[in-house]
């Protein structure tokens, strides 16, 4: 084995992405191809939250705003001004940094839990704000158009380009573009967590009193970590719009929220991979319970009130005290989990209908 | 006959032990002393008596009656009296509340107007502030409340945590004495002091604690007779 | 003149349903440092049961009111021997049973759903009616509510500081440890509070649902302005909770008022977060008083 966790986590990245580069050759299933490339965007997603909440130790439950600030501002540049979509999504994300260090520096002076209510009742705002806005901006075809598109969102914004390159198989455009995006979240991630950044708050967890002397200043070590993973949460929000076509006030739906919070969770708070199990297992359970539909909240429920209550390591930790070596992919689709204990109940909640 | 048993206690925080393996013995009436340099788990010692910290492994008997696992409430009811470091008083509930608040349990809640006349004529002053709101006082009356406090419970044996902390040298002559009439009046009693010499010639019996384990125990005037111990370990 | 009477009986009437629901978390939080997310799936448990029992059972209202406060009651508990026991005193509280409570406000809110279907149904626990003040309605519904939210007030604010179970739960929030070392069993007054809670909760869900009508997620925006209040009174204030309540309550009036119904509660947060910005410790910001 790889002593150095860096060489280490580095690898199994690009050998996952290596095996998840061949997938579109080995099965065509544009269905199965779809379901990885929602995947890679929530994985993105948790992995970028998992920094902020597990690494950083920021009670923030401003994520899915950020997602969707990203997605908004993506539709509006390209459907507003006309932009590209690529560079529409790359604005955007940079937008996204903005907006989150705004946030970040009305919230990182408080303590964990008014974090935590403040970052909620911001994207509570933004999502009112949205759907209550009824004035028409523009006037469309279609029908009136608010400003930020009101409870029905925006359509039509163009895509990334794939249909005309690669014609009815533009969805393995999308799979790659993902696929190019998650290996990049999570090469930023390994660079975090075992970077100063992650050793600078290892230190402040372990002995803040020495941490604080050698003038490590947690605040803004924090807006650091918040701004920048930011970045990679908006572009998530960017290509999900993409993805879809269609940006709606669901993207502030507080049960995705909990979704994404369930997958960190589950894989474990503050891990390297675990928010990539999380999410690989969570879907997965999402997927195959999609016949029982009636029992996904109450198991997501379950799941998630289990999970942190037996394992308050997730299940990265359980899996790196029994010494194997995390791979997160094992659980994707359509292989079944090692771990079948969370997934005995049933569990998930909205995640393919985006 | 010892009152307090203690034996091969063991504590841990994390996988840090703090306290690693210590026996003392407390007799029925007797005051001692447990001292030693800040930092080396004298506090922790307390804390594992009265269950506010886990002890890992080892013994701790009240009168022979096993303490180690009991919930800190059970262990108060079998008569274990800590007066913690720095009072923790209910600094929201006025100097008489405080004190009720010792007599919560049923058996002292039981005798509660008899033990607070008793305080009262010990401690005149709180008398006064007894309808004061005990964030309002200054250290040397917090500390009263906090050992009045104490005293409403009744109990078997008094565990005081660095009774003369942050008080001014006079105020600790004041403390002083008050734990020395109660020492006289039969109490059994514990207390734990950072200033052994202060100490050593009130106390029956002094226990030096050094890096988590009894270093040397004895009567106060051998403590003072013994050289070497100053040099070893209060630097003096 | 007609205006002012009636902002002032809609928000008096907010202001008690918040200040219901709103004590239960601050003495949750205070005893505890436990955030309660579950909150908003007793809210919606207490207004169903209510529903359920005058309607399929045929209970009186009184009993009806009651039987959701059992309900509550039960639920709270189960949520501290569930959830908050075996994780207390372990590494990451606050995070893991913020978390846990959402998972378990969610499985209420989707077993409510299960049983009572998605569609939105009247609270039956309602009084018709009311009476003219000059040319202003008022309802005998809002009186009782204002009347029953007073009345729960005062039963806790004597519970506090009258009883010897409320000193001891004044104790235990003021400073843990040193209620341990005089004997309070802290454990059994965890869920005491959790118990009280939940029975507040129930009551508080019969109010909400007796103005705005039942539906299984009922208690999500409710439950966000109870934490709203909890956190501009300062977390784990309670006397300060229930005043903040009621400022809420008259506050949500006035701008509903002003601007409408739709931009009430977005103002209100926008507010909120300046007051946060303003005073990170909330308006009565010192730490550790629980008086009422």
């Amino acid at each position: 084995m790889i002593r150095n966790p860096i060489k280490r986590d580095v690898l199994i990245a690009v050998v996952l992405f290596a095996l998840m580069l061949a997938v579109p050759l080995l099965t065509g299933t544009r269905y199965v191809l779809t379901q990885l490339t929602v995947f890679f965007i929530w994985a993105v997603v948790a992995s970028q939250w998992n920094l902020v909440l597990g690494v950083a130790g920021i009670f923030s439950l401003a994520q899915m705003a950020l997602f969707a600030v990203g997605a908004y501002a993506t539709a509006m540049l390209a459907y507003y001004i006309g932009l590209m979509l690529p560079a529409a999504m790359l604005l955007a994300a940079l937008v996204t940094v903005g907006v989150s260090l705004v946030i970040g520096f009305a919230c990182l002076r408080l303590k964990g839990p008014y974090v935590a209510l403040l970052t909620l009742a911001i994207g509570q705002v933004m999502y009112l704000l949205v759907v209550n806005d009824t004035a028409c901006f523009t006037m469309p075809a279609s029908g009136c158009l608010p400003l930020f598109g009101g409870a029905r969102g925006f359509s039509r914004f163009g895509d990334l380009g794939f249909r005309d390159l690669l014609g009815s198989k533009w969805y393995i455009g999308h799979y790659y573009t993902g696929l190019v995006l998650l290996l990049a979240a999570q090469l930023f991630c390994i660079a975090i967590i075992h970077g100063p950044l992650g050793l600078a708050f290892r230190g402040l967890r372990d002995n803040p009193g020495l941490a604080l002397a050698r003038g490590v200043s947690r605040m803004r070590y924090q807006l650091w970590v918040f701004g920048l993973s930011a970045f990679f949460t908006g572009l998530a929000g960017a290509f999900h719009a993409a993805q879809f076509g269609v940006v709606g006030p669901t993207a502030f739906a507080f049960a995705m929220l909990l979704f994404i919070l369930a997958m960190i969770v589950v894989g474990g708070l503050g891990t390297t991979w675990g928010p990539l199990i999380g999410a690989a297992l969570l879907m997965w359970a999402d997927e195959g319970l999609r016949e029982v539909s009636d029992w996904r909240e109450i198991g997501i429920g379950f799941v998630l009130a289990a999970c942190v209550i037996l394992f308050p390591k997730g299940l990265a930790g359980i899996r790196l005290r029994s010494g194997r070596g995390p791979d997160p992919r094992q659980d994707a689709p359509p292989a079944p989990p090692p771990h079948t204990r969370p997934s005995a109940t049933p569990g998930a909640g909205p995640a393919a209908t985006g | 006959m010892s009152l307090l048993e203690i034996s091969g206690l063991e504590v841990a925080y994390g996988v840090q032990r703090v306290i690693r393996g210590i026996s003392l013995n407390v007799a029925e009436g007797e005051f001692a002393a447990l001292v030693g340099p800040n930092g080396h788990g004298k506090t922790t010692v307390l804390r594992a008596i009265s269950g506010l910290a886990r002890a890992k492994a080892g013994g701790i008997r009240l009168a022979g009656q096993p303490l180690t696992g009991l919930r800190p409430d059970r262990i108060v009811a079998a008569g274990v009296i800590h007066v913690p470091q720095g009072d923790l008083l209910f600094p929201g509930m006025s100097v008489l509340d405080n004190l009720r608040m010792g007599a919560y349990l049923p058996e002292a809640a039981r005798d509660e107007a008899q033990r607070l006349d008793e305080i009262f004529t010990l401690l005149p002053k709180l008398r006064d502030r007894q309808s004061q709101i005990a964030s309002t006082l200054s250290g040397g009356e917090r500390r009263m409340v906090g050992i009045g406090r104490g005293l409403m419970a009744g109990g078997r044996i008094l565990m005081l945590d660095e009774p003369s902390l942050g008080l001014a040298p006079i105020v600790i002559d004041q403390i002083y004495e008050l734990v020395q009439a109660l020492a006289k009046s039969g109490r059994t009693i514990l207390v734990v002091e950072e200033n052994a010499i202060r100490i050593a010639d009130m106390a029956d019996r002094m226990h030096l604690l050094d890096n988590g384990a009894i270093a040397w125990s004895g009567t106060g005037r051998e403590f003072l007779s013994s050289p070497e111990i100053f040099a070893t370990y209060l630097g003096g | 003149m007609d205006v002012a009477t009636q902002i002032l009986i809609s928000g008096l009437t907010l202001g008690a349903i918040y200040a219901v629901s709103t004590i239960g978390l601050a003495l949750i939080y205070g005893a505890l440092n436990m955030l309660n997310m579950a909150q908003g799936g007793l809210l919606a448990l207490g207004g169903y049961i209510a529903m359920w029992g005058m309607q399929a059972m045929g209970w009186p209202a009184p009993v009806a009111a009651l039987a959701a406060m059992a309900a509550g009651t039960l639920a709270g508990g189960m949520i501290f021997v569930a959830a908050a026991r075996p994780m207390l005193g372990g590494e990451g509280f606050e995070t893991r049973i913020f978390i846990a409570t959402i998972g378990i406000g969610l499985m209420l809110e989707s077993v409510i759903l299960k049983l009572f279907g998605p569609q939105p149904q009247a609270q039956s626990l309602k009084l018709e009616g009311g009476f003219m003040l000059g040319r202003v309605s008022l309802p005998l519904q809002n009186i009782l509510i204002f009347v029953t939210a007073l009345l729960m007030l005062v039963l806790v604010a004597g519970l506090l500081n009258r009883s010897r179970l409320g000193r001891a739960i004044r104790a235990t929030s003021m400073n843990r440890d040193a209620a341990q070392l005089m004997g309070v069993p802290i454990r059994r007054i965890y869920l005491t509070i959790l118990m009280l809670s939940g029975a507040l909760a129930a009551l508080s869900g019969i109010m909400i649902s007796s103005m705005s009508g039942l539906l299984p997620n009922m208690g999500a925006d409710p439950m966000l302005k109870a934490f709203i209040i909890c956190v501009v009174a300062g977390l784990g204030n309670v006397p300060g909770a229930a005043l903040t309540a009621f400022a809420i309550g008259m506050l949500e009036a006035v701008i509903q008022y002003i601007f409408g119904v739709q931009y009430a509660f977005a103002i209100l947060l926008c507010l909120v977060i300046a007051v946060l910005i303003w005073r990170p410790q909330g308006v009565f910001g010192q730490k550790e008083v629980v008086r009422l």
